[in-house]
């Protein structure tokens, strides 16, 4: 093979680096620690790459698992007072939409305008509900899950084995060279997901820096978050702020108390955070995250217009405003934050999804069909094929056609076997064909595949009503009234049935 | 045990009509208001509170006697009390009144506290036909079987209903029966009734201290006057159901008026010289509360209403109640002549009624179960109240205090004036109807011929996944099916549960079979084809099967599942199974 002088190799491996051409820039240093093994440059360099290849920010990686939900040690207060709990549903302040309006998550919070980790997943009440995997599989602990597929991952691709031997690696000694040890650590616990050896790492390295890097701690603590010692963590970030103000750590102790199910102090947190650093987007966002779960959609609502003073191309906060809009009855101007959107570059099917829902309901319908056709062009997994016949479903009701709403219906159940908006939307037209059987059946299964919707019971309770079982209906209607204590149709169906049980 | 005493003292003491006595939040009195009484049981001018108590229904019933806030004796009591009063049964000085507890057949009459009589209902006509068939069982002429079966025939037939005896006997597993025959053949069949209610009916005088007769009502519908010296029956009425809630006034020499609520939901009102009732009630649903007022009855139904009625059975007025009734009481202060209905509410709350007007509430920590008003100790206006958890509340009126009346229900709805949240038309919204407006025939036409292109979408993909049987419910007129599947483990074994519903009205599905379609690299099934029984109409079958992974890369798959008819080699319907990735290896 014919080698070309041309630049410094290391040098051109950093410079690819810093051009986010990792592969690139391991595979030089590969070749040049070949030559010279003990090259510290060249390793340091080739464990920044790999690290960067799978690094993922760590502020907002968050899946609570079944082992950290159903046996949890932190929670003290089974029923938290009202605004002080994420997990209570039903702690909103009056500010939120009910379900009628806006859909609701299992957790009991309105749907929001972006998916993020922490919204896919509500709090199982139980624990068969919590190894049930519907859609995306929950992992056991916070420590496995996504971690282990991205190590795995990683593990696959290179197949002679890692590229560093962490057994054999002496912690001890790499601690005392802080230009080695800060790439190692983030190998480790990047790309490795090693937690507990990134932590005596972690551990080591700052008993060097005499208890002074600010750095060292803030690893400390994300080690011990990973670990699930929330307690430990929140000092190590505390401390870690003592010596260096960073927003990162402020993200970090917030993410902390969300974990530990005190909204209030993550507010005041992210607060102290905004005194230091004004204005600061991450922040911001960080509150008007929390206000949304919490359901006070008005807050959240004023923190993301905030956000977009400061960043106007923020698509999280654009979103959620969006459907903040659209869920509050004006679709035209949600119609122009997605549009904005689109004029961004943000190019999905989802967007497109929402588009088209915007513009039947704000009466442009020349627009309407057209994006959900290009919504259907742009579709990557099943799942999202459903979502839009669903909602093709809904423009099929609304305009009066039942044939095609039907098909539509069945269609998105086709794409989506556990999608229970459908199956209960589709038991509403079986009833109105007179397919009492049919809708019951269907209504049944709506009302375990999704237990937090309070539709399928309260149709289950009319339905049971009007043929006559009225036990039945009650049962229904008492499940729908724990769904959705103020939907005044169920409390009324409730009244009859009990006036019903009581007349002689 | 000993009684936790607490005086509750807040800031809503100032404001209140009550003054709080005493509140035993731990005083194990459970009873109702039936069992509950006033009396001055030593003649010394006190007031006790006497209590039958219930206990737990099957043991602890006692009768329990309260001075002040002490419990002054407690005596046990054989059965389950179901009504008591105390009365004055003669003249004789010191008048001390005397206490009548009625549980099962009899009326115990305690005096000074000390057990004094034992009355027994008299027993009820036993069916000729009965006795014919247990004397035959008494010589073994008969088997238990045949026994069974005689008594079967009878209770079927008969006018006259079976004995208890009997009727218990019926209920037997067949091995019992011997046994049971062998025990009671020798004793003679006797039918007996229980007492439901019981009150008191002044004799011949209308003063306070005048002596009174008891009047019990009974399970078999009779109602009988007992005379208060030799307990004989004076009298003897019958209702045509039985009754539950009784309320008596009058003389019994002179005139008197009986008001009973009975199980069948209706109110009968009995007169002197007539064995039959004089008027009837009949209510839209089961009394739970009955009280009289002057000459007006108060009624609380279940179905959370209060209705007045005069005597005559005429309805004055219903008020209706936020919550389900517990229990009702009288108020009498007669110094003030003042009258109110006492109603204890399952919302801990107790109103208080003039009419069908509210004009108080007392809040209760728990549920009342009874309610009792009258004079305790030396203090007039004393109201006592045991809960639902066994507590007792004592309350007394403040002398202070004023009931106001006033209309209930004055102006339109609160509703009327609170104002909906209707979002502000915005000037966004104005341009674009002003877009609608000038191309109409534009956008009417794209969105004419768009929906049109949608249906044809539709209706290809739809046909798509009826011809290849993607929908987890099969479109066949012959075989309705619904399946869903739910995955549950954590790994590298999985439980799947196919759901699976015949959604036809009425005819069953067979033959039918199941297999599942997978990657065999990454999942093993012991068992990936196999048949499914008769599907029922409008049953769930679940049915389970184990999947194992076998992959520990974290790798996950679909897994389909086919629904099969017999010769038939198209699937009814297809289920996707998005398997979770195995979490079991890659914790190891």
């Amino acid at each position: 093979m014919e080698v070309r002088v041309s630049m410094e190799p290391l040098f051109l491996a950093w410079s690819s680096c810093r051009r986010r051409r990792f592969q690139r820039c391991a595979d030089i240093c590969s070749q040049l620690l070949s030559e010279s093994p003990c090259d510290q440059a060249a390793w340091s360099l080739k464990t920044r790459a790999l690290t960067e290849m799978v690094y993922i920010d760590e502020v907002e990686v968050d899946q609570e698992g079944i082992a950290d939900m159903m046996l949890d040690e932190s929670s003290i207060a089974q029923v938290a007072r009202p605004g002080t709990s994420l997990r209570l549903p039903g702690t909103s302040q009056g500010s939120a939409p009910t379900p009628a309006v806006r859909p609701m998550t299992q957790s009991g919070r309105p749907i929001t305008g972006f998916v993020r980790p922490s919204t896919l997943s509500g709090r199982p009440e139980t624990m068969e509900q919590a190894i049930r995997t519907p859609r995306t599989a929950r992992p056991v602990t916070s420590a496995s899950g996504r971690f282990v597929r991205l190590g795995t991952a990683s593990m696959l691709t290179n197949p002679d084995g890692p590229f560093i031997n962490l057994s054999r690696l002496n912690l001890a000694k790499y601690a005392k060279r802080p230009n080695l040890s800060k790439t190692l650590f983030e190998y480790i616990f990047h790309l490795e997901n090693d937690v507990k050896n990134a932590l005596d790492l972690a551990a080591l390295a700052t008993e060097q820096a005499q208890f002074k890097d600010w750095w060292w701690k803030v690893q400390l603590g994300k080690c011990y978050y990973r670990l699930g010692l929330h307690r430990e963590a929140e000092k190590q970030f505390r401390s870690a702020l003592t010596h260096q103000e960073f927003v990162d750590t402020y993200l970090y102790l917030a993410k902390v108390y969300q974990r530990l199910d005190q909204p209030i102090t993550a507010l005041n947190v992210f607060k102290q955070g905004l005194d230091h650093f004004p204005a600061e987007v991450t922040l911001l966002t960080g509150i008007a995250r929390i206000h949304e779960e919490m359901n006070n959609m008005t807050s959240a609502t004023e923190y993301y217009k905030e956000v977009l003073k400061q960043d106007n191309t923020h698509v999280e906060a654009i979103a959620c405003i969006g459907s903040n809009h659209f869920y509050s009855d004006q679709p035209e101007i949600a119609l122009r934050f997605y549009r904005r959107l689109l004029q961004m570059g943000v190019f999905n099917c989802q967007l497109y999804n929402n588009l088209g829902l915007c513009c039947f309901y704000a009466q442009q319908y020349d627009m309407t069909l057209s994006s959900f056709e290009r919504a259907l062009a742009l579709v990557s997994s099943d799942e999202e094929q459903a979502d839009i016949w669903y909602n093709l479903g809904h423009i099929a009701v609304g305009i009066g056609d039942l044939t095609l709403a039907y098909q539509c219906f069945k269609l998105a159940l086709a794409f989506n076997n556990n999608h229970g908006e459908a199956y209960n939307n589709l038991a509403v037209l079986e009833l109105r064909k007179g397919r009492i059987e049919q809708a019951k059946a269907f209504l049944q299964t709506a009302a375990s595949l999704s237990p937090h919707m309070y539709e399928p019971h309260f149709n289950f309770a009319m339905l049971s009503d009007k043929v006559g079982d009225l036990q039945s209906s009650y049962m229904a209607a008492q499940k729908s009234e724990d769904a959705f204590p103020e939907h005044v149709d169920t409390q009324q169906i409730l009244k009859n049935l009990r006036q019903h049980f009581s007349t002689l | 045990m000993s009684s936790v005493s607490q005086e509750l003292k807040d800031t809503s003491v100032a404001s209140s009509k009550w003054l709080d006595a005493h509140y035993d939040p731990v005083a194990n009195l459970y009873t109702f208001s039936s069992c509950i009484a006033l009396s001055d049981l030593h003649g010394d001018g006190e007031n006790k509170l006497v209590v039958g108590d219930l206990g737990t229904g099957v043991c602890n019933m006692k009768l329990k006697v309260y001075r002040g806030t002490g419990l002054l004796s407690e005596s046990t009591l054989l059965d389950l009390p179901t009504g008591m009063v105390s009365f004055l049964m003669d003249l004789h000085e010191p008048r001390t009144p005397a206490i009548a507890v009625a549980s099962g057949p009899f009326i115990y009459v305690y005096k000074n506290l000390r057990p004094y009589f034992k009355f027994t209902l008299p027993s009820l006509e036993v069916n000729p036909l009965e006795q014919d068939v247990w004397s035959q069982a008494k010589e073994d002429m008969i088997d238990p079987m045949t026994l069974k079966e005689m008594l079967e025939g009878l209770r079927d037939k008969a006018e006259i209903p079976l004995s208890v005896r009997s009727l218990r006997f019926l209920m037997l597993e067949p091995q019992e029966m011997e046994n049971f025959v062998l025990l009671h053949k020798e004793q003679p069949i006797r039918r007996q009734t229980v007492i439901t209610c019981i009150g008191t009916l002044k004799k011949n005088m209308a003063d306070e201290d005048a002596v009174s007769c008891l009047v019990i009502g009974t399970e078999n519908g009779d109602v009988y006057i007992l005379d208060p010296e030799a307990f004989t029956i004076l009298y003897k009425m019958s209702l045509p159901s039985t009754p539950t809630l009784m309320d008596v006034t009058g003389q019994f020499d002179v005139e008197f008026r009986i008001t009973v609520a009975c199980r069948n939901g209706n109110i009968y009102i009995l007169r002197r010289d007539s064995p039959k009732p004089k008027y009837c009630i009949e209510l839209s649903s089961h009394p739970v509360g009955l009280v009289r007022i002057g000459k007006n009855v108060v009624v609380g139904c279940s179905h959370e209403a209060l209705h007045g009625y005069t005597q005559k059975g005429k309805k004055l007025w219903t008020a209706y109640l936020p919550a389900p009734v517990t229990t009702m009481a009288l108020m009498d202060l007669p110094t003030r002549g003042f009258q109110a209905v006492l109603v204890g509410l399952a919302n801990c709350e107790v109103h208080m009624y003039r009419d069908k007007n509210l004009v108080s509430t007392i809040k209760t920590p728990d549920v009342v179960t009874s309610i009792c008003f009258g004079r305790y100790g030396r203090e007039d206006g004393t109201l006592i109240m045991t809960t639902k958890g066994g507590g007792l509340i004592v309350k007394i009126l403040k002398r202070t205090a004023v009931f106001e009346d006033r209309d209930s229900a004055p102006g339109p709805p609160i509703a009327q004036s609170i104002r909906l949240n209707v979002p502000k038309k915005t000037k966004l919204y104005v341009d674009q109807t002003l877009r609608e407006r000038e191309n109409a025939v534009a956008m009417h036409r794209a969105f004419q011929m768009d929906l049109s292109r949608l249906r044809l979408a539709a209706a290809r993909a739809y046909v798509k996944a009826l011809e290849s049987s993607l929908t987890p419910m099969s479109a066949s007129l012959t075989e309705p099916l619904k399946m869903n599947a739910v995955v549950q483990g954590l790994g590298p074994s999985f439980k799947l549960t196919l759901n699976i519903q015949n959604t036809a009205a009425c005819r069953p599905v067979m033959n039918l079979a199941i297999s599942f379609l997978y990657d065999e690299n990454l999942y093993s099934m012991k068992t990936a084809f196999f048949k499914i029984p008769l599907l029922v109409p409008g049953l769930n079958y679940p049915i389970d099967t184990f999947v194992e992974c076998l992959s520990d890369k974290g790798i996950s798959d679909i897994i389909k599942v086919f629904v099969l008819r017999e010769g038939k080699s198209a699937p009814l319907l297809t289920a996707h199974i998005n398997m979770p990735v195995s979490e079991g290896l890659a914790l190891n």
